[in-house]
């Protein structure tokens, strides 16, 4: 199976505070991963590292490599070029102050599509595919940030589809939104997980284990253990910390 | 069930003394900062009230479009409105995007550093130095060491340096009210800080930047000192009703210099002649404040999120 992604002694700290401590893993292409941990284990850290927002934290200092497709991260030279190959979905929706429609062209301009009939046809697919086209397709051009919550992260979901990325980064996106449209999403995700690699970090255990291949879990920053779903969930993964915490016993 | 003594509904809305004291407590606070509020718009409206009654005599177009006469005893005030015109716009040009932008660069892209934090200190002390030192600096720098001679430009300039820091504070409170979250969703699209700036930033905060500067028009407009050794004279005839009539690099009247100097240097004024002069003033501040308001107002109705 082929890497997309090798992360390889991976330390990063917030000025004294360690954030993630030597983690080493790989991601298989067209797999969906699930990360799981409590709070401050270092999830959302290690997405900002692999789309190199990690950068815009003026205190945050890091060592280690993060290969994507072989290619060391730190030596690539065009940093946006590097970002619109991964998609990244936060825990709060955010529309933009902008309408529905330059919400969703917003990262396609910004790298110089110009063509009118181009960016229609996009917008209209990642509507699509983020499952909210129905509902939006007759207002294109109200404001992103007057929709409800749950349609605002779809909303981002689309967002992040809109770059076409090989990479997609999910943090917790179902924080904001209800069980029914939760559902259509990860329906959504299984989908396109043929087209491309899904990084999944999540609170919900459950989501976890309904939808990824394999599932790492990490604790203060240090990554527990890493295994298919399967063993995570089962009466016996490799560490009891990963037992308890899968089945809600932890502390 | 509980068999205490029961809580009549009548007792329960019977006013207790902490309740009493509390509802007089509220009244007694209300009428008193109602009248320190009052306290402070009286004196304004008593001043404007007084000018308007003492100047409406003399108070007509041909008085805002004529030079002043004989020895300026007489006439209007023509030469000094424009004047003042002229000094507040070139200031304005210069100080508006400099401030703007140095703002943007502050609070965009700079990262915490020593340059960052002496910059951010120098804006805050500059905006507090009194105007008759920015009046000497001005002389000693563009009225000597630059060449400019006194001069609209000279003048103008000292006012920028004067204005700038106060624009820079006003701008950077203005981009700070947009939530960083906008700039990180941008960021993860792949946009750089500039596209983010571009399209995001600025069309939400240009309400706010457009008020600090205008509030700046009031200042320039107002100060004295910075422009009596600069490049403002006592007396200079213009062309009347003409815009164009001042060249930037030669002197100019301004209302400010020109109130000053009717009001204590020349020996019988035409009566009104001075609040006539004053309520000129005031009113021009009053009504690019005003349009400040209108234009903050509009952006706000168009506020996006």
């Amino acid at each position: 199976m082929k890497n997309k992604i090798e992360i390889s002694g991976l330390e990063v700290s917030y000025g004294d505070k360690p954030a993630l401590n030597r983690v080493s893993f790989d991601v298989h292409e067209n797999e969906i991963l699930g990360i799981i941990g409590p709070a401050q284990s270092g999830k959302t850290t290690l997405l900002k590292v692999i789309n190199r927002t990690l950068e815009f934290v003026p205190e945050a200092s890091m060592d280690g490599t993060v290969k994507l497709d072989g290619v060391d991260i730190s030596t690539i030279g065009d940093v946006y070029g590097l970002r619109r190959r991964i998609g990244m979905v936060l825990p709060l929706p955010v529309g933009l102050p902008l309408s529905i429609y330059d919400n969703v062209a917003f990262a396609p301009r910004a790298a110089g599509l110009r063509s009118k009939s181009q960016l229609d046809e996009l917008v209209e697919r990642c509507l699509q595919q983020a499952a909210l086209w129905d509902e939006v397709k007759d207002r294109l051009d109200t404001l992103g940030t007057k929709l409800s919550g749950g349609q605002q992260q779809r909303l981002t979901i689309a967002r992040a589809l809109s770059h076409e990325p090989e990479v997609l980064c999910l943090d917790e996106f179902s924080i904001a939104i209800d069980p029914v449209t939760t559902m259509r999403i990860e329906d959504v995700l299984k989908t396109l997980q043929k087209e491309m690699t899904i990084l999944l970090v999540t609170n919900l255990v459950q989501q976890a284990k309904r939808l990824a291949t394999r599932t790492a879990f990490l604790l203060n920053g240090d990554l527990v253990e890493i295994d298919s779903t399967d063993v995570i969930f089962s009466d016996k993964p490799t560490h009891q910390a990963t037992y308890d915490y899968v089945n809600g016993t932890f502390g | 069930m509980n068999t205490d003594t029961p809580v009549s509904p009548q007792d329960m809305f019977t006013e207790t003394p902490i309740d009493r004291r509390k509802r007089l407590t509220e009244s007694v606070m209300r009428v008193f900062l109602l009248i320190v509020t009052s306290v402070m718009i009286i004196p304004l409206l008593l001043i404007i009230g007084y000018l308007l009654y003492k100047a409406i005599p003399v108070l007509s177009f041909e008085f805002l479009f004529s030079n002043p006469r004989d020895n300026m005893r007489a006439g209007g005030i023509w030469a000094p409105f424009l004047g003042t015109i002229y000094l507040v716009v070139v200031s304005l040009l210069v100080s508006a995007p400099i401030g703007v932008f140095a703002a943007v660069y502050l609070n965009e892209y700079a990262r915490e550093s020593w340059f960052t934090r002496v910059t951010n200190l120098a804006v805050v002390n500059l905006a507090g130095v009194p105007s008759i030192v920015h009046a000497l600096f001005g002389v000693g720098a563009f009225v000597l060491f630059a060449g400019l001679g006194e001069s609209i430009l000279a003048a103008s300039l000292t006012l920028a340096i004067m204005t700038l820091p106060v624009i820079i504070a006003s701008t950077t409170e203005a981009l700070k009210a947009v939530p960083m979250s906008f700039r990180e969703a941008c960021w993860n699209l792949g946009a750089t800080r500039w596209q983010t700036i571009r399209r995001i930033v600025i069309p939400n905060s240009i309400s706010g930047i457009l008020t600090g500067v205008i509030l700046q028009v009031s200042r320039a407009a107002g100060e004295t000192a910075p422009i009596m050794f600069t490049g403002a004279v006592f007396y200079k005839a213009i062309a009347e009703g003409n815009l164009f009539a001042y060249n930037i690099i030669e002197q100019c009247m301004a209302l400010s210099l020109h109130l000053f100097t009717i009001s204590t240097q020349v020996p019988d004024v035409t009566e009104g002649t001075p609040h006539g002069t004053a309520i000129v003033l005031v009113g021009s501040v009053l009504l690019v404040n005003a349009t400040a308001i209108v234009l903050r107002v509009y952006l706000r109705t168009r506020k996006k999120w």
